[in-house]
């Protein structure tokens, strides 16, 4: 017969009130509950309110519920619950506010540091329509920072951007209307750039949309003579 | 205390844009937004853009010029809509709609095109001719990443002139003597409140799904952003208009989005059948019919016990094939293979209407200005008066970049003829952030029985079953009853877990839960007071529409909520045959 309920453990902490994580274990029913999402949902409304994480649009567009279950990484709102204990615990790499919600900050702060817009100037006026198409699949990164957090780099080296905002960098590089392409090679060629990324494909496995994050910066080293 | 020139509330599509705009006029913006804004729920909106666009398809002999297109477009949304729009807000919105277009493409959305280098452009539901631009399926994910990428540039190029606060719940709209004077915002991780001062505000806090169950919206939409400016006394128009969209998973409600039925797609019930054929209102669009009769014709098809397992239809894919669904509904297929178990391109996935849009809002004119001096609004939470009383695909997106852009523009005016002059006084701002802070103690200290998610659950069974597709008057009655008691107990009787104000989810889920009910309230009782069935407000017990065309403005005094009429503006006549003729035949 199939289980009626749900195992879940999920990590808390409160960084100005407990000296160390827990894992709290809760059971719940199965009906109606079907992903991680669903599972901290229905804790929330009805064991303790104030279990703390992100969520929107529940669907894997937004990239706000990007949390570590059952020994990967990905959006809570797409990882079904399997039978036996679920795990749950917040994005590493990334400083705790509270229970699974993160402080982002450092994240943006690499993506944004990579100048993430077009810049174009009057020789590159004009549509670019020849790699459209190819440029259409370039911008699916949805920066939820599940590949961030999954590479072993950014938590090495600080200074490292991260798979994301490679995936960035990347985006641009594809855009024929894009006037700084040099600047940007230059941007991520250096010290702690690209070349820090040692091929190890954390990311694509962390990937929750399938943007291959290593393949993009291998697509950039090869740019860069 | 915090004092700006704009403060923005809401950093989704509009409120993004309207930054944009305000930046480039040289003013000091804030804006506050409870999530980050790549986390907006506009990324959901997949069904493109609808603009007319000067070189957006070779002339061909046949193409009538584009002043012809653009009256095409007027009238399209104008019939889409059952002649409820104003005039001058649906056309300032199609005239400016390129402009919209080609900005977004300078600033790098990569809007799909044709071999040729052209505008890929789609023919939607309800109109004449293909004007949705689009990216794939993924247009709003592409439109709101091009406009925050660009909010970036301006915050690395112009340091001082714009600031986000993420994660900052607004509370309170402060106005002192008929003009804004700002809002009274939390910070959620640290639950500290404060007041932030402005010489104008513009409001684009974005969508109210929430209130019902079954709803294609975010967590996020839960209408607390309505609510607020609702409660600082600003009137709200046509609030009893909710758009409903056919194309739901059951269960979940994520929508598949219309750019499928656009595409190809088929509706069948349970035997089979193009269903939609057997109704008058949809037989010669099938499906390319208004959203609110596809809508209609689904839950009849499902009364009549030719649904699929009580109250689905099926959504039949297959016959794009399955490089067309790859090429050109990458996310759609995403969706359904991850949240419906089902590959569309080899099997039916079944699909039910659910709450979609709301056309309802703050009510402003062209110049998106509300009632309240200083206070202009844009996106979803506005009502310009362009969609009437059904909105065509595409048109929404549109509207809200549009006006996002005016807002920005009649805001900037207004902040520098009102440079010099005092917004508010310090005891206004004193008085009003002791008493939200009341407020909030008061909310947690309350020692109650009843959880916020019992309470949400109750309203939004209420509001599925008695204000969806289908009101009459008794259910509606029933609804407002039901929704005046869970006011009262959320406000006597509930229960929090957490006692504390910093990063305490049960609070915020509480607060966002009082804004709902107030929203809820509204919808309900415009609802009941429409005595009539028009576009997507369909009322049982009044199946056809009255002699007159007229917007409701709704205004809620203490707790009182006062509705009165005002004649659309339109110099158009009523053409009966189209909208009531229709609404007749099919009784």
């Amino acid at each position: 017969m199939k289980a009626k309920t749900w195992k879940i453990s999920v990590f808390r902490f409160d960084p100005l009130k407990d000296t160390e994580h827990r894992f709290v274990k809760y059971t719940i029913p199965r009906s109606g509950v079907r992903t991680v999402l669903d599972a901290l949902i229905y804790i929330r409304d009805h064991e303790d309110d104030t279990l703390a994480f992100r969520a929107s649009c529940r669907q894997g567009r937004c990239g706000s519920c990007a949390v570590h279950c059952n020994g990967r990484y990905g959006l809570a709102c797409e990882m079904p619950l399997k039978s036996g204990k679920n795990t749950i615990r917040p994005l590493a790499q990334l400083p705790v506010i509270r229970d699974l919600v993160v402080d982002m900050e450092p994240f943006w702060e690499k993506y944004e540091s990579i100048k993430p817009y077009l810049v174009r100037s009057s020789k590159t006026a004009g549509r670019n329509y020849r790699n459209r198409r190819e440029l259409e699949k370039k911008i699916d990164c949805i920066l939820c920072g599940a590949c961030f957090s999954a590479c072993l780099m950014t938590g090495k080296n600080p200074a490292f951007h991260g798979p994301a905002a490679y995936v960035a960098v990347n985006r641009f590089l594809h855009d024929d209307s894009d006037a700084i392409t040099g600047q940007r090679l230059a941007m991520v060629k250096g010290e702690n750039g690209v070349f820090r990324c040692h091929n190890m494909f954390n990311c694509n496995e962390a990937c929750p949309k399938n943007v291959e994050p290593a393949e993009n910066i291998l697509e950039i080293k090869k740019n860069i003579d | 205390m915090k004092a700006f020139d704009i403060v923005i509330v809401g950093a989704g599509m509009a409120g993004m844009r309207a930054a944009i705009g305000a930046v480039r006029r040289d003013l000091r913006v804030a804006v506050i937004s409870k999530v980050h804004p790549l986390r907006s729920p506009g990324l959901s909106a997949e069904e493109g853009l609808n603009a007319v666009l000067h070189d957006g398809r070779k002339a061909s002999g046949k193409d009538p010029a584009v002043p012809a297109l653009m009256d095409l477009h007027i009238k399209d949304a104008r019939d889409c809509g059952y002649q409820f729009s104003d005039d001058a807000p649906l056309e300032t919105m199609v005239q400016r709609a390129p402009g919209v277009v080609r900005e977004l493409e300078r600033w790098g959305c990569p809007f799909s095109l044709e071999k040729d280098g052209q505008y890929a452009l789609r023919r939607t539901g309800a109109v004449s001719r293909p004007r949705n631009l689009h990216v794939s399926d993924k247009t709003g994910h592409a439109v709101l990443y091009t406009l925050y990428e660009q909010c970036v540039r301006l915050r690395q190029n112009k340091p001082d002139k714009l600031r986000f606060f993420e994660e900052w719940l607004v509370l309170k709209l402060l106005v002192s003597g008929n003009a804004a004077a700002g809002v009274i915002a939390m910070q959620m991780d640290s639950g500290k409140t404060e007041v932030f001062q402005a010489k104008s505000i513009i409001w684009a806090s974005g969508g109210s799904g929430r209130v019902y169950g079954s709803t294609s919206n975010a967590l996020t939409s839960t209408g607390l952003g309505l609510a607020v400016p609702v409660s600082a006394g600003v009137t709200l128009q046509d609030m009893e208009f909710v758009q409903f969209g056919p194309t739901q998973l059951p269960g979940s409600h994520i929508q598949i989005t219309e750019a499928a039925l656009a595409e190809g797609a088929l509706l069948l019930n349970r035997k089979g059948e193009r269903f939609l054929a057997s109704y008058n209102d949809s037989r010669e669009e099938m499906e390319l019919s208004p959203r609110d009769v596809i809508c209609r014709n689904i839950y009849r098809e499902i009364l009549a016990g030719r649904g699929i397992d009580a109250s689905c239809v099926h959504l039949d894919m297959r016959t794009l094939g399955r490089r067309k669904i790859r090429a050109i509904l990458p996310v759609t297929r995403e969706l359904c293979r991850k949240h419906a178990g089902a590959d569309p391109a080899s099997q039916l996935i079944p699909v039910r209407p659910g709450q979609n849009y709301m056309i309802g809002g703050i009510h402003t004119n062209e110049k998106a200005e509300s009632d309240i001096n200083g206070l202009f609004a844009a996106g979803e939470c506005a009502n310009p008066g362009v969609h009437g009383a059904n909105a065509c695909e595409g048109d929404p997106l549109t509207e809200a970049l549009v006006f996002a852009e005016i807002a920005a523009d009649s805001a900037s005016k207004y902040a520098v003829q009102h440079r010099n002059r005092k917004h508010g006084s310090e005891t206004l701002f004193r008085n009003a952030l002791e008493e939200e802070e009341n407020k909030l103690t008061h909310m947690l200290t309350v020692k109650g029985e009843v959880r916020t998610a019992e309470l949400r659950n109750k309203m939004q069974e209420l509001m599925d079953r008695h204000a969806g597709v289908f009101r009459d008057g008794m259910g509606l009655v029933e609804a407002a009853k039901g929704i005046r008691e869970l006011k009262k107990t959320l406000a006597e009787d509930l229960h929090t877990d957490g006692k504390e104000r910093r990063a305490n989810p049960g609070l915020t889920e509480a607060l966002e839960l009082k804004g709902s009910l107030e929203i809820a309230d509204i919808i309900v009782q415009a609802a009941l007071s429409r005595n009539e069935s028009i576009g997507v407000h369909f009322r049982n017990d009044f199946p056809a529409p009255k002699g007159r065309r007229r917007h409701s403005l709704i205004k809620v005094r203490k707790t009182k909520i006062r509705i009165r009429y005002t004649g659309v503006k339109s110099r158009h006549k009523w053409l009966k045959e189209i909208a009531p003729g229709k609404l007749a035949e099919k009784l």
